[in-house]
């Protein structure tokens, strides 16, 4: 039997012209370390502002200048972890002013982490069904244009 | 349960709508050729960000979305071993005779019991509305029909149980 | 308020459509090899001509209103340019193509003539664009191809109204400007808000779209001063490179697909969404306007689908499943297979069709996959179905 394993070897990526992943998206000015610091001192602003039951302000300041790209998955981990923490302490009368309160961008980033967060595997019994009800609101408010806007950017939470 | 229910189908719906923005791609790798990019991947930048959205941790559909083709794989409701068995055979019973549902693929995505494969003549051809339909109606109807099946799959062993044990109550 | 002029011109999809200078003519392709020449008849478009050389799908055509040719772009890397002449044996006009050596070995996408008609540009898949000329030597088109920094597939291309500047939009997120400036056919460009010296593939501009989206229409402005690009991130960029200021209006459904300005203050776009949304601005900011079309008008029907739960889905089919989930029963779902809009599925191309007299648009043409050509006015915004729309979310 001849060797076939050439046959597997990916010859488009020799190709100059082609995209590559790293192309796609304008990479994170900031450096891994310090994405991860943010992110951790986001944490403790979210969880003061928790306390003082302001869900948007709290919103507002974990989904701001998100962490995204590779290198950073702790980051984006205790993100997320934020995020899901200030959806599930949020009552489900209040999502649609909450939402409302966001900007666009806000919107935007809030969408893909409900994504991720429904992506994760373990999460699903969890928080399933307040992700879902968040998903529900968000669609009614922003649109079929978040989720598009959630598919096609590739900076990704 | 109903409850939970809506909002995952009306998520799904939703991204479905939004993901089904399909158009007429031809191919940048291959000279005169015109596929699927979401099974093709030739190329990154027409590929979108799958997404996942779970019901919980049994019932997940993922949707990989690309300039010319979507992919849908949906994970069914599978409580016990009875379930799971009736599952496969459903699955495998439909995914054979794939062609006939013009939009299913005859492999599951691995990690998903049954995907579907949409490609931008698919969304030319047939209303883009009702191909939202049709695979939300799929998605209520397997639940069914499989608690159905099991059902009946219960009273047939008792009915087979009682006359066989009914010869030793004489 | 005047109702848009619908004419269902097919039951396939209508690929890309193009009028001839009178109107009274149209190129269309319906997803297929063949370019069909319909000629109105009264209320009626009939199939006069039927140009088939191409072998695979025509993706685009561009009928020249002065020159009276057409050049149609294909699947096959290929494209023709159609010049009417009289048969030798009948002496009927006939079309009469053309080969381009268009020097491309993926899809041609997308087609436009100059303004003054000399040139054309063909966009490709082989990340390439395509300037091609008239060489009277030879008697034939010679094409020069537009090749960094393009990345991925060439998706749409608009010429600037002095002829040398090409906006082109792509696959690889990003919108161009280019110079396609050719020594043997133009004049030196005046300079303008994009440049003053415009030797061949200068690039005068590099824009991307904000959330990463496929470029897939460009259009410059009546002036050329300003460029509008429309991304599959559901959003549309006005850019202003004096400013430089770039405007981005992310909106609320489908990603557009083909926009053309109307005015120096106001765009046409329209896509997935399956109905025209005018958008207006100036220098200080932009926003939408409303849509051409008037869904509200659709009476008792248009109340009830308004009411939807989950945004502008369609709720009669959410109604129905709604009905199978909660009740179990499952409705004759017969009645729901219609959207409220005028074009049922994904308009593929918006053209200017009438101007008024101070050169503005005063109506344009759409074409779409459900295979209807349709006139639209352009004054005829309504708003309310817009805002009923954006009501109808926010419940």
């Amino acid at each position: 039997m001849a060797d076939t394993a050439f046959r597997k070897i990916d010859i488009d990526i020799y190709d100059e012209d082609v995209l590559l992943e790293t192309e796609l998206y304008d990479p994170d000015p900031r450096d891994p370390s310090q994405v991860l610091s943010d992110a951790k001192q986001k944490q403790g602003a979210v969880r003061s502002s928790l306390a003082k039951s302001d869900i948007p302000g709290a919103l507002d300041i974990a989904l701001d200048s998100a962490p995204y790209g590779p290198n950073v998955d702790e980051a984006k981990n205790l993100t997320l972890q934020t995020v899901v923490t200030i959806l599930n302490s949020t009552k489900s009368s209040d999502i649609s002013n909450v939402i409302k309160a966001l900007s666009q961008d806000a919107q935007d980033t809030l969408m893909k982490y409900i994504y991720k967060g429904m992506g994760m595997p373990g999460w699903g019994d969890v928080s399933g069904s307040v992700l879902l009800g968040w998903h529900e609101k968000l669609t009614e408010i922003a649109g079929t244009g978040c989720i598009v806007r959630a598919m096609t950017d590739r900076r990704s939470v | 349960m109903s409850n939970v229910l809506r909002p995952y189908l009306a998520a799904v719906r939703s991204t479905l709508t939004a993901a089904l923005t399909l158009e007429n791609f031809s191919s940048q790798v291959v000279e005169r050729h015109n596929k699927p990019e979401v099974e093709a991947r030739g190329s990154k930048e027409v590929l979108l960000n799958p997404l996942t959205i779970s019901r919980n941790e049994n019932e997940r559909v993922l949707i990989e979305p690309s300039v010319n083709s979507i992919r849908m794989s949906i994970k069914i409701k599978q409580a016990d071993e009875i379930e799971r068995i009736l599952c496969h055979k459903f699955t495998r019973f439909m995914m054979q005779r794939a062609e006939s549902f013009v939009v299913l693929r005859r492999k599951p995505v691995p990690g998903y019991d049954i995907s579907f494969l949409i490609t931008h003549v698919h969304a030319e051809t047939m209303l883009k509305h009702k191909i939202v339909d049709f695979i939300i109606q799929f998605m209520e109807e397997v639940d069914r029909e499989i608690s159905e099946m099991k059902l009946s799959l219960n009273a047939r062993a008792r009915i087979v149980a009682e006359s066989y044990l009914s010869a030793f109550n004489a | 308020m005047s109702a848009p002029e619908v004419y269902s011109i097919a039951k396939s999809p209508i690929s890309c459509h193009s009028f001839n200078a009178d109107r009274s003519q149209v190129a269309v392709s319906l997803n297929d090899n063949d370019v069909q020449i319909y000629d109105r008849r009264g209320k009626e478009w009939q199939v006069t001509e039927t140009l088939s050389e191409h072998d695979k799908t025509i993706t685009s055509i561009d009928w020249a209103p002065n020159s009276n040719r057409i050049v149609t772009a294909s699947q096959d890397r290929n494209a023709y340019v159609w010049q009417q002449s009289p048969d030798p044996q009948t002496g009927k006009m006939v079309w009469k193509p053309t080969l381009v050596l268009l020097r491309i070995n993926r899809a041609a996408t997308f087609v436009r003539w100059s303004p003054n008609e000399d040139k054309f540009a063909v966009a490709s898949g082989a990340r390439a664009i395509a300037v091609c000329s008239f060489d009277s030597e030879n008697n034939w088109w010679v094409a020069r191809l537009l090749k960094k920094p393009i990345r991925s597939t060439v998706l749409s291309v608009d010429w600037h109204p002095n002829n040398v500047l090409l906006a082109a939009g792509s696959a690889d997120m990003k919108a161009r400007v280019f110079s396609a400036y050719i020594k043997d056919v133009d004049k030196r460009p005046a300079a303008s808000v994009w440049g003053e010296k415009l030797p061949f593939n200068t690039i005068c501009g590099e824009y991307s779209s904000p959330a990463g989206g496929w470029v897939h229409a460009v259009g410059f402005s009546p002036s050329g001063d300003v460029l509008a690009f429309a991304g599959h991130d559901s959003s549309i960029t006005v850019v202003y490179p004096s400013g430089p200021a770039v405007y981005c209006i992310r909106i609320n459904t489908l990603p557009y697909v083909t926009l053309t300005w109307t005015a120096e203050d106001m765009i046409v776009a329209a896509g997935h969404d399956c109905q025209p949304i005018v958008f207006s601005g100036s220098e200080g900011g932009w926003a939408a306007v409303g849509s051409l079309d008037d869904t509200t008008t659709g009476g008792a029907k248009a109340g009830t689908a308004r009411s939807g739960p989950v945004g502008r889905l369609n709720s009669a089919a959410f109604n129905t499943f709604r009905n199978a989930d909660s009740r179990g029963h499952n409705a004759d779902t017969a009645g729901d297979t219609e959207l409220l809009t005028v074009h049922q599925n994904t308009i593929t191309s918006v053209r200017p069709y009438e101007y008024s007299s101070d050169g503005s648009v005063a109506r344009v043409s759409t074409s779409g996959v459900d295979g209807k050509l349709v006139v639209w006015n352009v004054s005829a915004v309504s708003t309310g179905g817009l805002a009923g729309r954006l009501g109808g979310m926010r419940i």
